[in-house]
This record gives structure tokens, sequence and C-alpha cells, in this order.
């Protein structure tokens, strides 16, 4: 029995002393479940968040009955939806079918890695910096992830092995493309003016000025693409209820429904995020003494209220206008844009 | 008897390992698979594989143009075309084409057994500095100071080509009329 108990003697020192060698590993595996956790459980009280406010934009009340404001109503919406029946067509291709909601979920998670929330602060001798990640190519990075939650948008559509689906799917796709080519041109005219692909680099060149003064115009396309990525309204072509039923997630049931809408908010919010730290300057407060964090916080906040003030106010646009104004009207004034900031630069 | 760098080395080899191979099944898969749909969706696996070698190479800011550009703008085309034109599936005959589709096989399996017995393949000389490596800033100071002719004629090419296949592609009937 020696050799065992001489075994496990030296397993356990090798733990104690590679977890005391390693720290940055352990205080990464903590953000990184705190991250996800944190961005999954916020989905419910955004739903919540929606119901109220549109109520409110609407002249009604809004669910208000369960709990106080309401608050237990996405709780029982949450339970609902992961105790109903999940419902799979015969004619529907079933790997593809799960796949596609699985996709949505994943991708919109990990774009929220890199983004950074806050000034890094010490704790117990340690350097705890607020971001998952500080890759030195960031605000690609999240480009690139995002640009892989369409596949989950058209994989659902060709899966369902239906109409309404089908032309979904490809609204999406093809709103995707478009759009996201202003999104980056736009980012493009900041990372100009930072010459940093970096975030956090990127809130430190706004630590006097936020670059929404300095660059209005690239906030506005970027805000307007960035609706439109999210397929948020008045954008929402791919799940257009008055023409396609649901769009690409007309066959999906209970949960699986739900990860879509889950895969939604959450790109919100990255999104949201993703313009608090290009334009209005990230975590600095200039001269509010509030921490960094909450101020990041409150700013993100203020943007997912505007995302739903923007759908209880205007219409759904026209798929054919769509098309003309990504590629007619939001394209040139970016590369406009982009010319003039670069000149600008280099004189 | 443990060694943490031994532990680490080990685990990213074995990534690597897993990754590279990951992508050479997935590129079989491009080419043995029947359903359009499905191929495609091997040849973004295949993709992804790549950028993640890359990433795994310390090449942070060519995984994400590859996962971008190829994974995320062309492979969506494919797929957007594939949905337009309905995936079914492909019966299978042996024709002619067939008969020739083995033989180019054979040819490049011919050539891989012809690489592999060359040699092993060698580092690349180059002078760059360790903390511009795999950078934004490393990729454009190459790009735009040596091959910077190189770069404007591919460019033009790009251009060329598009403006062919609108060309050709020129729409026969009048536009829908704006309201």
């Amino acid at each position: 029995m020696d050799w065992i108990t001489e075994f496990l003697d030296e397993l356990w020192d090798f733990i104690v002393q590679s977890l005391a060698d390693n720290i940055p590993l352990i205080v990464g595996s903590v953000k990184a479940v705190v991250i996800a956790v944190a961005v999954m459980s916020v989905v419910p009280f955004l739903v919540w968040l929606e119901r109220r406010l549109m109520g409110r934009f609407q002249v009604r009340l809004g669910p208000n009955r369960v709990g106080p404001f309401g608050f237990g109503q996405p709780m029982a919406d949450t339970i609902k939806l992961l105790f109903k029946e999940s419902i799979i067509q015969t004619s529907a291709d079933k790997f593809l079918f799960h796949l596609a909601p699985a996709v949505v979920v994943f991708t919109a998670i990990v774009a929220f890695a890199v983004i950074p929330f806050g000034a890094p602060f010490e704790i117990f001798g340690q350097n705890i910096e607020l971001w998952g990640a500080n890759i030195n190519s960031g605000i690609l990075f999240v480009f690139a992830i995002s640009g892989m939650g369409i596949y989950g948008m058209v994989i659902a559509g060709l899966s369902s092995n239906n109409k309404y689906s089908l032309m979904g799917g490809l609204r999406s796709s093809a709103q995707m493309i478009s759009y996201e080519l202003t999104l980056g041109l736009s980012a493009l005219s900041i990372i100009l003016l930072t010459g940093s692909l970096s975030l956090v680099d990127m809130v430190k060149a706004q630590e006097t000025v936020p670059f929404i003064l300095i660059q209005p115009l690239a906030f506005l396309l970027f805000f307007i693409a960035g609706v439109a990525e999210t397929n948020r309204a008045p954008f929402d072509l791919p799940e257009a209820e008055q023409e396609l039923v649901a769009g690409f997630h007309t066959e999906y049931t209970g949960m699986k429904f739900a990860m879509f809408f889950m895969g939604e908010y959450i790109n919100m919010v990255t999104m949201s995020a993703l313009v608090t730290l290009l334009f209005l300057g990230g975590w600095n407060s200039y001269g509010i003494p509030v921490w960094p964090i909450v101020s990041f916080a409150a700013k993100v906040v203020f943007l997912l209220c505007v995302f739903i003030w923007l759908r209880s106010t205007f219409p759904r646009i026209r798929y054919d206008r769509l098309m003309t104004f990504g590629w007619k009207v939001l394209l040139p004034l970016c590369l406009l844009n982009l010319l003039i900031t670069g000149t600008i630069k280099v004189m | 008897m443990f060694d943490l760098a031994t532990v680490f080395e080990f685990t990213r080899d074995t990534v690597i390992f897993t990754v590279g191979i990951t992508a050479v099944l997935a590129s079989l898969g491009v080419i043995l698979c029947s359903s359009p749909i499905y191929c495609a969706l091997y040849l973004i696996s295949h993709m992804i594989c790549l950028a993640l070698l890359f990433l795994l190479y310390n090449a942070e800011f060519l995984a994400a143009v590859q996962i971008i550009v190829y994974a995320g703008a062309v492979m969506i085309l494919f797929l957007f075309i594939i949905a337009l034109l309905g995936g079914q599936k492909e019966a299978q005959e042996h024709t002619f084409e067939r008969s020739i589709a083995f033989t180019f096989i054979f040819t490049l399996l011919g050539e891989l057994y012809l690489s592999a017995t060359v040699g092993p393949t060698k580092q690349v000389e180059g002078k760059i500095a360790p903390e511009l490596f795999g950078t934004a800033k490393a990729i454009g100071l190459e790009l735009y100071s040596k091959h910077l002719v190189a770069f404007e004629l591919a460019s033009a090419l790009l251009l060329v080509a598009a403006v062919g296949v609108i060309c050709l592609a020129k729409f026969s009937f009048a536009p829908l009329k704006r309201r």
C-alpha cells in the first residue's frame, strides 16, 4: 500500500505546486465561467426589460402580475420553455436541426470573451483584468465569431424543410453579408484613429474625449449596421412575423426555440458593449465619480434601451429597400468617412 | 515524476495533432459527401481548423482574417447558393468523368508521396521582431513595403473579375419600380 500513498502524496504536491505556479490560469478559468454564466443569465432580465418597456411605449402596462414589477415572469417563462416538448418534423435533417441553435448560442457567448468591461485592479496581490482575453486583434475576433453566428440561422433555415424557414435563412445570410461591410468599415475609422486592433487600447485612447464626438458619422453607421446585424427591428426581415410566420425558427419548439432568442439577446448585449467601447469611451466616466464597471454597465444598459426603443418606434423596412439602403447609402457614406479620416490622419 | 512544462507541451502537441487530423478528415468529407449542404459544412469546418492551426502557432491576425474572409464571407455565399438551388443529393453514376476524377486523385497521391520523400518542411528564414510576430503590423509592413506592386496588381485583378461577373450576369428584365 505504500506506493499508493506515495503516489497520491506526490500527485497532491504536484497539484498544489502547479496551482500556486499558475495563478493566471486559475484566474482565467474563473473569469471564463463568470462571463459565460453572467451573459446567459442576463437574457431573462432583458426579455423582462423589453416587454415592460414595450408596454410603456405602447401605452399599456406590460407583464406585472407575477412577482414584484412582473419579475417572476421571465423565470416562469424559462421554466415553461425548459419543460416544453421538443418537436422535430420527420422531413427535417435531424443533425443540422439540432446543430443550428447550438451554433447560435455558442458563437454569441464566445464573442463576448474578448469584451473588456472595466479597468484592471489589484486584489490579493494579483492584477485582475476585467476581460476574458486581451488578444491584440480583439475587434477582428468579435467580427469573426459573430460572422460565424450567421451559420446558425442559415442551417436552421436549410434543415427545417419549410419554405418560410428557407426564406428566413436566405434573407438572414444576404442581410448579414451586406451590413457586415458597413460594420467593419465604420469600425476601421476608429482603428485608423487609435492605430490598434485591441479593444483595450481603443478605450485607453478615449480617456479625454469619446470618439462619438470625433466620429459622429461612423457612430451612426456602426449603430445602424449593428441593429441590422443583430436582426432587431426595423431590420428583423429574417423573422418577419407578418410575412414568414417566424422566419428561420418557424419549426423550433421549447428550449431550442429559446436558444435562438438567447443568441439574439446576447448578440444585442455584445453589440451594445462594442458600441460603448468604440464610441462612448468604454469605462471612462469623464469626471463623474463612479466605478469604471458601473460606468460601462450604465452605457450598455442605455444602448439596450435604445435598441428596444427603436423596435417600438420604427416599422419594418421592405426587403429591396433594405438592400438598397445597405449598399447604396450606408456603404458609400462609410467609404467617404474612411477617406476623410485617413486624409486628416495623414495630414 | 510530474513536470508541468512537459504536460503543457504534450497537451499542445496533442491539440495541434487533433486539429490537423480533423482538418484532413473534413477535407475528405468535402469530396466524399454527396449532399451539397454537408459538403459546404465540411468545407467550413476545414476552414475553422486551419484558423485554429494559425492560432496555435500564435498568428492571431491571420486566424481572425481566415475566419472572417473564408469561413465568414465566402462560405456563407456558397450556402446561400445551395439554399437558392435546393440541396438535393446527387445521384451516383459511373461515367467517364468519374474515371478522370480517380486518375486525378491518384496523381495527387503520387505528388503527396513525392513531397513527403523529398524532405521535411523547413523553417522560413526571416527577421521579424518577436513582439511583432503574428500581429497585423508585421503583415502590413511586409505587404505594403516588399510586395506592394503584387498586392496592387492582385487588387486590380479582383476588381476586373467583379466587373466581369456583373457584366455576364446583367439583368435582362426591368428592375422593380420604386414607389
